[in-house]
């Protein structure tokens, strides 16, 4: 999937560290960074890219953004990446650096009002990273956005593919691409899409047999079908559960509760499982109790351990 | 992702401690009866797994709730009613004839290329598609946008993993201890 534009981190540390992020995604090298980094030159650096104090101020406001900290580590994680893109950049004369700010005070605006609504929805969403970075994507996509075709940027993306998944951040850096609409609409649009097709890459990975196919709509029918099997598997095992002997779906799960013990059985390991459980698998204890009756126990099990289910140091004990 | 086997672990202890709250009734004796109880126990346990924080999970319980909401009160004792409470997409009750006939006119009255046509058909059957994933996907009518589906499509596929692999564990064990 060719990214379509670049996805940077933005720090919140201070009014300078931002300037100073702002400026790697300008391509500056890492002299100029150093330059701006220290925060007493905050004031004068405003003055250097003759931002209007007002919009400064919007942007000071918006600092206490929840993943701050998770921003510094992110934007560290980038700092690495682009001396090794453009170690060789000059440093840009001053109109340029002042055609860019400007540009970039227009997009500060928009996110002054939108940065603020950006923080909540990150912190309402409890669960996943996806879902943060989908919020907060969604509302600074659309205004985040520096609209410049330039070369470079290419590289840029390509080399910072990885900083696509920094998650918690509301804010997000999407470059143009030349020759792309730079309206706020396709923009979002095109930002919506791009998450699309992360997720989809995704499901790709995970239901098996997707990676070959082209398109979406095939991918699509494979997801569904493979959840339908699921679903379906499902239902035959509790029907297959429910069939064998009723004393046992009930009571083996009392006895394992009761005696906090469990099992391993090796032969399990390649037969069944699909997947995870790594080296284990549980026995019931009834079976177990059947299988002692016959065949010499591969493990030595002490039943009256209170282990916890399904741990590894149970591996140990037992092997 | 793949399943963990800590989710592997969860999921069991939330499944027994399901299992447990019928095991008094286990004179229910007939098949579909504890095929039910064990399917419905089942599938608490997946969703409570995420306790509340997908779609998928919320309309899991809010559907086991109308088949034993007391099966369903006891094995999310912590959790509050108002994180279970799904906010339902706006359905617009349109006619499928006149929609068809207007989409009808809509596209007699483009002049369409062959390039057109053809990123329409492709859509169409992109949107079909998306419909038949959200009604296979529990809660899948309330996620407004695709995002969202395709997220809680992930995370209910890896959920989905760990209940089977889980369930066939189990089933194999009982199933070979059954044998001897």
């Amino acid at each position: 999937m060719d990214l379509t534009g670049e996805f940077e981190a933005r720090s919140y540390g201070g009014g300078a560290t931002r300037e100073a992020t702002r400026l790697e995604s300008l391509h500056l090298g890492d002299e100029f960074r150093q330059l701006a980094l220290p925060p007493e030159n905050a004031g004068g650096f405003t003055a250097l890219l003759e931002l209007p104090p007002t919009q400064a101020v919007n942007l000071l406001r918006f600092t206490d953004s929840p993943s701050s900290s998770s921003q510094a580590a992110a934007v560290t994680g980038i700092a690495p990446p682009p001396p090794h893109s453009y170690g060789t950049l000059t440093f840009p004369s001053n109109s340029v650096l002042m055609d860019r700010a400007a540009r970039f005070s227009t997009e500060h605006h928009q996110n002054g009002n939108v940065s603020g609504t950006s923080s909540v929805p990150s912190n309402s969403s409890v669960k996943t990273e996806p879902a943060e970075t989908d919020s907060s994507q969604a509302v600074n996509n659309r205004s985040g956005k520096r609209k410049d075709s330039d070369k470079k940027a290419k590289s840029w993306t390509k080399k910072n593919k990885s900083s696509e998944e920094n998650e918690n951040l509301p804010y997000v850096h999407v470059r143009a691409r030349r020759g792309q609409a730079t309206d706020s609409h396709s923009l979002a649009e095109r930002a919506r899409r791009e998450k699309i097709n992360a997720r989809m890459k995704l499901l790709q990975e995970l239901v098996p047999g997707c990676d070959k196919i082209q398109g979406t709509a095939l991918v699509l029918d494979e997801i569904i079908n493979h959840v339908q099997s699921l679903q379906r598997q499902v239902e035959m095992l509790s029907i297959r559960l429910a069939s064998v002997n009723p004393r046992i779906d009930f009571n083996l799960d009392t006895i394992l509760a009761s005696e906090n013990g469990s099992l391993m059985d090796g032969s399990f390991n390649g037969t069944a499982m699909q997947v995870v459980w790594p080296h284990q698998v549980t026995e019931t204890e009834q079976s177990y109790h059947h299988r002692q009756l016959q065949q010499p126990q591969q493990w030595p099990f002490d039943g009256l351990n209170q282990r916890a289910w399904g741990k590894e140091e149970d591996q140990d004990h037992g092997q | 992702m793949q399943p963990t086997s800590s989710m592997n672990e969860q999921f069991l202890k939330n499944w027994q401690m399901g299992l447990q709250i019928f095991r008094p009734s286990i004179d229910n004796t007939s098949v579909s009866e504890r095929k039910r109880a064990i399917k419905l126990s089942a599938d608490v346990a997946m969703a409570s797994l995420r306790k509340g924080t997908t779609c998928w999970s919320r309309a899991l319980i809010q559907k086991a709730a109308t088949e034993d909401s007391f099966l369903v009160r006891q094995m999310l004792a912590g959790i509050k009613e108002e994180t279970l409470i799904n906010r339902k997409l706006p359905k617009i009750v349109c006619h499928r004839k006149i929609v068809r006939r207007s989409k009808k006119i809509l596209m007699r009255r483009k002049s369409s290329s062959a390039m057109e046509e053809v990123t329409a058909k492709a859509k169409k059957l992109v949107k079909r598609k998306t419909k038949g994933l959200r009604n296979v996907v529990p809660g899948g009518e309330f996620m407004s946008n695709n995002v969202l589906l395709i997220q809680e499509t992930l995370d209910y596929i890896v959920s989905l993993q760990t209940q089977v692999n889980v369930m066939r564990s189990i089933v194999d064990a009982a199933e070979a201890g059954v044998e001897r």
